[in-house]
Protein backbone atom coordinates (compact mmCIF):
# COMPACT_ATOMS: atom_id res chain seq x y z
CA UNK A 1 0.00 0.00 0.00
CA UNK A 2 0.88 3.55 -0.77
CA UNK A 3 1.07 5.30 2.34
CA UNK A 4 -0.98 8.86 1.89
CA UNK A 5 1.31 10.96 2.96
CA UNK A 6 3.66 9.98 0.55
CA UNK A 7 1.46 10.42 -2.61
CA UNK A 8 0.52 14.17 -1.38
CA UNK A 9 4.76 14.94 -0.98
CA UNK A 10 4.93 13.13 -4.18
CA UNK A 11 2.56 15.55 -5.81
CA UNK A 12 4.15 18.36 -4.26
CA UNK A 13 7.60 17.58 -5.14
CA UNK A 14 7.46 16.51 -8.35
CA UNK A 15 8.07 18.64 -11.37
CA UNK A 16 5.14 17.84 -13.78
CA UNK A 17 2.13 20.03 -13.16
CA UNK A 18 -0.99 18.41 -11.49
CA UNK A 19 -4.12 19.61 -11.56
CA UNK A 20 -7.57 18.46 -10.44
CA UNK A 21 -10.86 20.56 -11.90
CA UNK A 22 -14.29 19.35 -11.60
CA UNK A 23 -15.56 18.21 -15.18
CA UNK A 24 -18.79 19.97 -15.15
CA UNK A 25 -18.14 23.30 -13.34
CA UNK A 26 -14.26 23.58 -14.42
CA UNK A 27 -14.12 24.72 -10.78
CA UNK A 28 -10.07 23.89 -9.37
CA UNK A 29 -9.85 21.34 -7.10
CA UNK A 30 -6.74 20.61 -6.75
CA UNK A 31 -3.09 22.37 -8.53
CA UNK A 32 0.31 21.30 -7.38
CA UNK A 33 3.17 23.74 -6.73
CA UNK A 34 4.80 22.93 -10.22
CA UNK A 35 1.34 24.16 -11.90
CA UNK A 36 1.20 26.86 -9.72
CA UNK A 37 4.94 27.98 -10.33
CA UNK A 38 3.49 28.08 -14.55
CA UNK A 39 0.01 29.17 -13.85
CA UNK A 40 -0.20 31.20 -10.61
CA UNK A 41 -3.86 32.36 -11.04
CA UNK A 42 -4.80 28.42 -10.15
CA UNK A 43 -6.10 28.67 -6.65
CA UNK A 44 -8.60 26.26 -5.49
CA UNK A 45 -11.97 27.35 -6.61
CA UNK A 46 -11.06 29.28 -9.52
CA UNK A 47 -12.26 28.23 -13.16
CA UNK A 48 -9.90 26.31 -14.81
CA UNK A 49 -10.16 28.26 -18.28
CA UNK A 50 -10.04 31.40 -16.65
CA UNK A 51 -7.26 30.91 -14.65
CA UNK A 52 -4.86 28.76 -17.44
CA UNK A 53 -4.16 31.12 -20.15
CA UNK A 54 -4.85 29.78 -23.99
CA UNK A 55 -6.68 27.01 -22.45
CA UNK A 56 -9.84 26.90 -24.33
CA UNK A 57 -13.18 24.99 -22.75
CA UNK A 58 -13.22 23.27 -26.54
CA UNK A 59 -10.03 21.63 -25.72
CA UNK A 60 -11.46 20.09 -22.35
CA UNK A 61 -12.67 17.41 -24.85
CA UNK A 62 -9.95 16.27 -26.31
CA UNK A 63 -7.33 13.74 -25.27
CA UNK A 64 -4.88 14.66 -27.36
CA UNK A 65 -1.80 16.33 -25.79
CA UNK A 66 -1.44 19.84 -27.23
CA UNK A 67 0.83 22.66 -26.23
CA UNK A 68 0.39 25.78 -23.67
CA UNK A 69 2.54 29.25 -23.62
CA UNK A 70 2.85 30.95 -20.13
CA UNK A 71 5.68 33.60 -19.05
CA UNK A 72 7.44 32.74 -16.06
CA UNK A 73 9.27 36.25 -15.42
CA UNK A 74 11.17 36.76 -18.77
CA UNK A 75 11.13 33.38 -20.35
CA UNK A 76 8.08 31.67 -22.77
CA UNK A 77 7.59 28.23 -21.54
CA UNK A 78 5.85 25.91 -23.38
CA UNK A 79 4.02 23.23 -21.61
CA UNK A 80 2.64 19.81 -23.19
CA UNK A 81 -0.82 19.59 -21.67
CA UNK A 82 -2.35 16.31 -21.63
CA UNK A 83 -5.80 16.13 -20.09
CA UNK A 84 -7.90 13.24 -18.64
CA UNK A 85 -11.37 12.34 -17.64
CA UNK A 86 -11.79 10.51 -13.99
CA UNK A 87 -14.07 10.02 -11.52
CA UNK A 88 -13.94 9.77 -7.73
CA UNK A 89 -16.81 9.60 -5.37
CA UNK A 90 -19.10 9.34 -8.33
CA UNK A 91 -17.87 12.69 -9.62
CA UNK A 92 -16.52 13.59 -12.38
CA UNK A 93 -13.21 14.64 -12.85
CA UNK A 94 -10.59 16.86 -14.98
CA UNK A 95 -6.96 15.86 -14.82
CA UNK A 96 -4.33 17.81 -16.31
CA UNK A 97 -1.04 16.76 -16.40
CA UNK A 98 1.42 19.19 -17.78
CA UNK A 99 5.12 19.20 -18.66
CA UNK A 100 7.30 21.61 -19.68
CA UNK A 101 8.82 21.23 -22.80
CA UNK A 102 10.37 24.53 -23.33
CA UNK A 103 14.06 23.40 -23.73
CA UNK A 104 13.08 20.99 -26.38
CA UNK A 105 11.22 23.48 -28.43
CA UNK A 106 14.28 25.70 -28.22
CA UNK A 107 16.43 23.02 -29.07
CA UNK A 108 14.05 22.98 -32.07
CA UNK A 109 14.52 26.38 -32.61
CA UNK A 110 18.17 26.34 -32.39
CA UNK A 111 18.37 23.82 -34.71
CA UNK A 112 16.53 25.36 -37.45
CA UNK A 113 18.13 28.66 -37.00
CA UNK A 114 21.57 26.25 -37.71
CA UNK A 115 19.79 24.73 -40.69
CA UNK A 116 18.56 28.33 -41.84
CA UNK A 117 22.28 29.65 -41.65
CA UNK A 118 23.59 26.28 -43.67
CA UNK A 119 21.04 26.68 -46.18
CA UNK A 120 22.36 30.16 -46.84
CA UNK A 121 25.78 29.47 -46.33
CA UNK A 122 25.34 26.23 -48.95
CA UNK A 123 23.37 29.01 -51.59
CA UNK A 124 26.10 31.11 -51.28
CA UNK A 125 28.75 28.81 -51.64
CA UNK A 126 27.20 27.63 -54.68
CA UNK A 127 27.28 30.91 -56.60
CA UNK A 128 30.75 30.81 -55.38
CA UNK A 129 31.80 27.50 -57.16
CA UNK A 130 29.62 28.57 -60.55
CA UNK A 131 31.53 31.97 -60.28
CA UNK A 132 35.01 30.23 -59.86
CA UNK A 133 34.21 28.23 -62.69
CA UNK A 134 33.40 30.50 -64.97
CA UNK A 135 36.73 32.37 -64.35
CA UNK A 136 38.77 29.28 -64.53
CA UNK A 137 36.91 28.67 -68.21
CA UNK A 138 38.03 31.74 -68.86
CA UNK A 139 42.02 31.10 -68.40
CA UNK A 140 41.36 27.22 -69.35
CA UNK A 141 39.92 24.73 -71.62
CA UNK A 142 37.04 22.52 -69.86
CA UNK A 143 38.58 19.65 -70.01
CA UNK A 144 41.60 20.69 -68.35
CA UNK A 145 39.22 22.43 -65.56
CA UNK A 146 38.10 19.42 -65.24
CA UNK A 147 41.22 17.43 -64.75
CA UNK A 148 42.24 20.54 -62.48
CA UNK A 149 38.89 19.91 -60.21
CA UNK A 150 39.19 16.38 -60.20
CA UNK A 151 43.13 15.27 -59.26
CA UNK A 152 44.08 18.75 -58.10
CA UNK A 153 46.89 19.42 -60.78
CA UNK A 154 47.28 19.49 -64.79
CA UNK A 155 49.81 17.20 -66.53
CA UNK A 156 51.32 19.01 -69.38
CA UNK A 157 49.99 17.88 -72.80
CA UNK A 158 51.68 17.79 -75.62
CA UNK A 159 49.19 18.64 -78.93
CA UNK A 160 50.18 17.76 -82.53
CA UNK A 161 49.18 19.28 -84.32
CA UNK A 162 47.39 22.39 -84.16
CA UNK A 163 47.44 26.05 -85.30
CA UNK A 164 48.19 29.07 -83.53
CA UNK A 165 46.61 32.14 -84.05
CA UNK A 166 48.20 35.63 -83.24
CA UNK A 167 46.85 38.55 -83.70
CA UNK A 168 47.82 42.15 -82.15
CA UNK A 169 46.34 45.98 -83.07
CA UNK A 170 48.56 48.62 -84.63
CA UNK A 171 49.03 51.49 -83.05
CA UNK A 172 47.20 50.36 -79.50
CA UNK A 173 49.71 51.99 -77.65
CA UNK A 174 49.59 55.67 -79.09
CA UNK A 175 45.53 55.12 -79.54
CA UNK A 176 45.50 54.51 -75.40
CA UNK A 177 47.27 57.54 -75.02
CA UNK A 178 45.12 60.06 -77.52
CA UNK A 179 42.32 58.81 -76.25
CA UNK A 180 40.23 57.99 -73.16
CA UNK A 181 42.02 54.78 -71.63
CA UNK A 182 38.90 53.39 -70.36
CA UNK A 183 36.88 54.10 -73.35
CA UNK A 184 39.95 52.35 -75.17
CA UNK A 185 39.90 49.56 -73.05
CA UNK A 186 35.95 49.19 -72.73
CA UNK A 187 36.62 48.89 -76.84
CA UNK A 188 39.37 46.15 -77.11
CA UNK A 189 37.15 44.04 -74.30
CA UNK A 190 34.30 44.20 -77.35
CA UNK A 191 36.22 43.00 -79.36
CA UNK A 192 37.71 40.13 -77.75
CA UNK A 193 34.24 39.28 -76.96
CA UNK A 194 33.80 39.08 -80.36
CA UNK A 195 36.63 37.12 -81.33
CA UNK A 196 35.32 34.38 -78.61
CA UNK A 197 32.63 34.38 -80.40
CA UNK A 198 34.53 33.81 -83.75
CA UNK A 199 37.18 31.86 -82.37
CA UNK A 200 34.02 29.37 -80.83
CA UNK A 201 32.15 29.30 -84.42
CA UNK A 202 35.33 28.24 -86.37
CA UNK A 203 36.51 25.60 -84.04
CA UNK A 204 39.49 28.05 -82.23
CA UNK A 205 40.25 27.82 -78.28
CA UNK A 206 41.43 31.70 -76.71
CA UNK A 207 44.22 31.09 -74.72
CA UNK A 208 45.36 34.23 -73.51
CA UNK A 209 45.33 38.06 -74.28
CA UNK A 210 48.79 40.18 -72.99
CA UNK A 211 47.24 43.39 -73.50
CA UNK A 212 46.19 44.05 -77.45
CA UNK A 213 47.14 40.87 -78.46
CA UNK A 214 45.11 37.62 -78.81
CA UNK A 215 46.17 34.37 -79.18
CA UNK A 216 43.65 31.46 -79.88
CA UNK A 217 44.78 27.94 -80.91
CA UNK A 218 42.91 25.33 -83.03
CA UNK A 219 43.61 21.52 -82.35
CA UNK A 220 43.51 22.21 -78.82
CA UNK A 221 42.35 20.77 -76.47
CA UNK A 222 40.82 18.10 -78.48
CA UNK A 223 42.49 17.26 -81.94
CA UNK A 224 41.15 18.73 -85.13
CA UNK A 225 41.82 17.92 -88.33
CA UNK A 226 41.58 20.88 -90.01
CA UNK A 227 42.73 23.11 -87.77
CA UNK A 228 45.28 25.20 -90.32
CA UNK A 229 41.41 25.74 -91.88
CA UNK A 230 39.43 26.26 -88.79
CA UNK A 231 42.82 29.44 -88.01
CA UNK A 232 42.37 30.90 -91.42
CA UNK A 233 38.41 31.00 -90.93
CA UNK A 234 38.55 32.69 -87.84
CA UNK A 235 41.73 34.88 -89.11
CA UNK A 236 39.20 35.56 -91.87
CA UNK A 237 35.68 36.73 -89.84
CA UNK A 238 38.03 38.46 -86.85
CA UNK A 239 38.94 40.70 -90.08
CA UNK A 240 36.18 40.74 -91.52
CA UNK A 241 34.54 41.73 -88.06
CA UNK A 242 37.05 44.53 -87.29
CA UNK A 243 36.33 45.90 -91.23
CA UNK A 244 32.18 45.93 -90.23
CA UNK A 245 32.92 47.71 -86.77
CA UNK A 246 35.79 50.52 -88.76
CA UNK A 247 32.78 51.98 -90.75
CA UNK A 248 30.65 52.79 -87.94
CA UNK A 249 33.02 53.07 -85.03
CA UNK A 250 35.35 56.30 -84.11
CA UNK A 251 38.19 54.31 -83.20
CA UNK A 252 39.87 52.50 -86.02
CA UNK A 253 41.03 49.15 -84.77
CA UNK A 254 43.63 47.49 -87.43
CA UNK A 255 45.13 44.08 -86.63
CA UNK A 256 48.09 41.92 -87.55
CA UNK A 257 47.67 38.31 -87.51
CA UNK A 258 50.02 35.92 -87.85
CA UNK A 259 49.47 32.16 -87.95
CA UNK A 260 51.86 28.90 -87.79
CA UNK A 261 50.92 25.29 -87.02
CA UNK A 262 53.09 22.73 -85.39
CA UNK A 263 53.22 21.15 -81.85
CA UNK A 264 52.62 22.61 -78.74
CA UNK A 265 52.75 21.49 -74.84
CA UNK A 266 49.68 22.79 -73.00
CA UNK A 267 49.99 23.60 -68.91
CA UNK A 268 48.66 24.92 -65.93
CA UNK A 269 51.70 27.35 -64.97
CA UNK A 270 52.51 28.66 -61.46
CA UNK A 271 50.37 27.54 -58.61
CA UNK A 272 49.15 30.59 -56.65
CA UNK A 273 48.36 32.76 -59.56
CA UNK A 274 47.91 30.17 -62.21
CA UNK A 275 47.32 30.06 -65.66
CA UNK A 276 46.87 27.60 -68.83
CA UNK A 277 49.39 28.49 -71.36
CA UNK A 278 50.92 26.50 -74.64
CA UNK A 279 54.82 26.72 -75.48
CA UNK A 280 56.31 25.90 -79.20
CA UNK A 281 57.81 26.85 -81.65
CA UNK A 282 54.81 27.00 -83.91
CA UNK A 283 53.46 29.78 -80.83
CA UNK A 284 56.87 31.68 -81.31
CA UNK A 285 56.67 31.19 -85.41
CA UNK A 286 53.30 32.66 -85.29
CA UNK A 287 54.33 35.45 -83.45
CA UNK A 288 57.07 36.36 -86.01
CA UNK A 289 54.59 36.31 -88.69
CA UNK A 290 52.05 38.34 -86.58
CA UNK A 291 55.29 40.99 -86.22
CA UNK A 292 55.88 41.44 -89.99
CA UNK A 293 52.49 41.58 -91.23
CA UNK A 294 50.95 44.96 -92.87
CA UNK A 295 48.02 46.47 -90.60
CA UNK A 296 44.67 44.12 -91.46
CA UNK A 297 47.32 41.58 -93.07
CA UNK A 298 47.15 37.72 -92.50
CA UNK A 299 50.04 36.07 -93.08
CA UNK A 300 50.71 32.39 -92.83
CA UNK A 301 53.51 30.27 -93.15
CA UNK A 302 54.27 28.80 -96.55
CA UNK A 303 53.79 24.94 -95.50
CA UNK A 304 50.15 25.84 -95.05
CA UNK A 305 49.42 27.10 -98.46
CA UNK A 306 48.11 23.68 -99.72
CA UNK A 307 45.87 23.22 -96.94
CA UNK A 308 44.19 26.73 -97.54
CA UNK A 309 44.32 27.38 -100.81
CA UNK A 310 41.36 25.69 -101.95
CA UNK A 311 39.28 27.66 -99.57
CA UNK A 312 41.31 31.10 -99.33
CA UNK A 313 43.22 33.77 -101.71
CA UNK A 314 46.51 33.18 -101.24
CA UNK A 315 49.72 35.76 -102.30
CA UNK A 316 52.43 34.21 -103.91
CA UNK A 317 55.18 32.88 -101.21
CA UNK A 318 57.97 34.98 -100.49
CA UNK A 319 60.79 34.75 -97.98
CA UNK A 320 61.32 36.51 -94.97
CA UNK A 321 64.05 36.26 -92.16
CA UNK A 322 62.25 35.53 -88.88
CA UNK A 323 64.34 36.02 -85.92
CA UNK A 324 64.84 32.80 -84.33
CA UNK A 325 63.72 30.87 -87.23
CA UNK A 326 65.89 32.22 -90.21
CA UNK A 327 64.71 32.40 -93.96
CA UNK A 328 61.20 31.12 -94.28
CA UNK A 329 58.42 30.62 -96.61
CA UNK A 330 55.74 33.39 -95.82
CA UNK A 331 51.93 33.93 -97.77
CA UNK A 332 49.37 36.51 -97.10
CA UNK A 333 46.25 34.75 -97.02
CA UNK A 334 42.71 36.52 -97.40
CA UNK A 335 38.99 35.98 -97.78
CA UNK A 336 38.42 34.58 -101.71
CA UNK A 337 37.31 37.40 -103.66
CA UNK A 338 34.20 35.49 -105.65
CA UNK A 339 35.26 35.30 -109.28
CA UNK A 340 34.39 37.30 -112.25
CA UNK A 341 32.43 34.73 -114.13
CA UNK A 342 30.93 34.51 -110.64
CA UNK A 343 29.49 37.88 -110.58
CA UNK A 344 29.07 38.16 -114.30
CA UNK A 345 26.54 35.45 -113.68
CA UNK B 1 54.70 22.01 -64.25
CA UNK B 2 52.00 20.84 -62.56
CA UNK B 3 49.04 23.32 -60.35
CA UNK B 4 48.09 22.34 -56.98
CA UNK B 5 45.42 23.29 -54.79
CA UNK B 6 46.30 25.30 -51.88
CA UNK B 7 45.82 23.35 -48.21
CA UNK B 8 42.58 24.16 -46.32
CA UNK B 9 42.77 26.98 -43.63
CA UNK B 10 42.87 25.27 -40.13
CA UNK B 11 39.14 24.53 -38.60
CA UNK B 12 37.58 27.85 -37.47
CA UNK B 13 36.33 28.31 -33.70
CA UNK B 14 33.06 27.14 -34.31
CA UNK B 15 34.09 23.69 -36.08
CA UNK B 16 36.69 22.97 -33.45
CA UNK B 17 34.45 23.14 -30.67
CA UNK B 18 32.15 20.30 -32.55
CA UNK B 19 29.71 23.00 -34.14
CA UNK B 20 26.02 22.96 -33.81
CA UNK B 21 26.12 20.06 -31.18
CA UNK B 22 29.31 20.71 -29.22
CA UNK B 23 28.15 24.57 -29.11
CA UNK B 24 24.28 23.72 -28.24
CA UNK B 25 24.51 23.62 -24.60
CA UNK B 26 26.79 26.78 -24.72
CA UNK B 27 24.20 28.97 -26.54
CA UNK B 28 21.62 27.58 -24.22
CA UNK B 29 23.46 28.58 -20.58
CA UNK B 30 24.50 31.97 -22.78
CA UNK B 31 20.60 32.81 -23.18
CA UNK B 32 19.53 31.67 -20.11
CA UNK B 33 22.26 34.26 -18.63
CA UNK B 34 20.91 37.01 -21.18
CA UNK B 35 16.87 36.45 -19.99
CA UNK B 36 18.30 36.44 -16.06
CA UNK B 37 20.02 39.59 -16.15
CA UNK B 38 18.93 42.42 -14.85
CA UNK B 39 21.18 44.76 -16.77
CA UNK B 40 19.98 43.38 -20.13
CA UNK B 41 16.95 40.87 -20.05
CA UNK B 42 14.62 43.34 -19.87
CA UNK B 43 15.24 44.15 -23.85
CA UNK B 44 13.93 40.55 -24.44
CA UNK B 45 10.46 41.07 -22.52
CA UNK B 46 8.75 40.82 -25.46
CA UNK B 47 10.87 38.77 -27.91
CA UNK B 48 9.51 35.63 -29.23
CA UNK B 49 11.55 32.97 -27.93
CA UNK B 50 12.21 31.77 -31.48
CA UNK B 51 13.08 35.23 -32.35
CA UNK B 52 16.11 35.20 -29.39
CA UNK B 53 17.10 31.59 -29.75
CA UNK B 54 17.34 32.34 -33.74
CA UNK B 55 19.33 35.56 -32.70
CA UNK B 56 21.37 33.47 -30.28
CA UNK B 57 22.60 30.67 -32.45
CA UNK B 58 23.48 33.32 -35.48
CA UNK B 59 25.68 35.35 -32.39
CA UNK B 60 27.76 32.67 -31.79
CA UNK B 61 28.28 31.53 -34.99
CA UNK B 62 29.18 35.04 -36.07
CA UNK B 63 31.66 35.47 -33.07
CA UNK B 64 33.39 31.33 -33.83
CA UNK B 65 33.84 31.78 -37.37
CA UNK B 66 30.30 29.56 -38.11
CA UNK B 67 28.11 29.62 -41.24
CA UNK B 68 27.01 33.39 -40.11
CA UNK B 69 28.52 36.59 -41.20
CA UNK B 70 26.84 39.55 -40.62
CA UNK B 71 28.27 43.14 -41.86
CA UNK B 72 28.54 46.29 -39.89
CA UNK B 73 25.95 48.02 -41.23
CA UNK B 74 23.36 45.27 -40.71
CA UNK B 75 24.66 44.95 -36.86
CA UNK B 76 23.83 48.60 -36.88
CA UNK B 77 20.20 48.39 -38.01
CA UNK B 78 19.47 45.64 -36.05
CA UNK B 79 20.41 47.26 -32.67
CA UNK B 80 20.27 51.27 -33.34
CA UNK B 81 16.07 51.43 -31.58
CA UNK B 82 17.85 49.80 -28.67
CA UNK B 83 19.75 52.51 -27.80
CA UNK B 84 22.32 50.17 -26.17
CA UNK B 85 24.72 51.70 -23.45
CA UNK B 86 28.67 50.97 -22.92
CA UNK B 87 27.18 49.77 -19.48
CA UNK B 88 24.80 46.81 -21.89
CA UNK B 89 27.76 46.19 -23.61
CA UNK B 90 29.65 45.35 -20.72
CA UNK B 91 26.94 43.37 -19.46
CA UNK B 92 27.10 40.87 -22.88
CA UNK B 93 30.73 40.70 -22.38
CA UNK B 94 30.27 39.46 -18.65
CA UNK B 95 27.94 37.00 -19.31
CA UNK B 96 29.54 35.90 -22.17
CA UNK B 97 33.25 35.48 -20.54
CA UNK B 98 31.24 33.69 -17.81
CA UNK B 99 29.77 31.26 -19.98
CA UNK B 100 32.38 30.44 -21.78
CA UNK B 101 34.43 29.81 -18.62
CA UNK B 102 31.57 27.50 -17.01
CA UNK B 103 31.41 26.02 -20.52
CA UNK B 104 35.66 24.72 -20.46
CA UNK B 105 36.73 27.08 -23.12
CA UNK B 106 40.05 27.44 -23.47
CA UNK B 107 41.68 30.73 -22.20
CA UNK B 108 42.83 31.56 -25.53
CA UNK B 109 40.18 30.82 -27.50
CA UNK B 110 37.49 32.64 -24.62
CA UNK B 111 39.78 35.57 -25.47
CA UNK B 112 39.56 35.25 -29.19
CA UNK B 113 35.90 35.70 -28.84
CA UNK B 114 35.80 38.37 -26.53
CA UNK B 115 37.82 40.03 -28.96
CA UNK B 116 35.43 39.31 -31.56
CA UNK B 117 32.45 41.11 -29.41
CA UNK B 118 34.78 43.83 -28.20
CA UNK B 119 35.17 44.60 -32.31
CA UNK B 120 31.52 45.34 -32.60
CA UNK B 121 31.00 47.85 -29.50
CA UNK B 122 31.50 50.67 -31.80
CA UNK B 123 28.61 49.16 -34.31
CA UNK B 124 26.57 48.53 -31.49
CA UNK B 125 26.55 51.14 -28.76
CA UNK B 126 25.34 54.66 -29.90
CA UNK B 127 26.97 57.10 -28.00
Amino acid sequence: MFPEDLSARLLKSIGVGVCLAEAGTRRILYANPTFLGWFPDAASGTDLCEAVGGLDPVRLETDRPFELRTKVKRRTLVIETQLRKAEHDGRPLLVIECQNVSRLRETEAMIDSYAAMVDRRTRDLEREKTHVEKLLLNIMPRSVYEEYTTFGSVAPRLFEPVSVLMLDFVGFTEMAAAADPTVTVGELNDIFTAFDRIGELCGCERIKTIGDCYMAVAGLPHPHPDHALAAARCAVKMMRYLDRRNTTHQHQWRARIGIASGSVVGSVVGIQKYVYDVFGPAVNRAARLQQISDPMEITICGSLMGELIDTFDISPPRTEDLRGFGEVSVATLSERRPAASAIAS
Amino acid sequence: MTCSTASLPQGSLFTRYGGISGLRSVIMMFYDAVLDSEVIGHFFDDVDMGRLIDHQTRFFAMLMGGPADFSNDRLARAHAHLDLTHAHFDEVRRLLAETLDAAGFAPADRDIVMAEVEARRSVIVRS
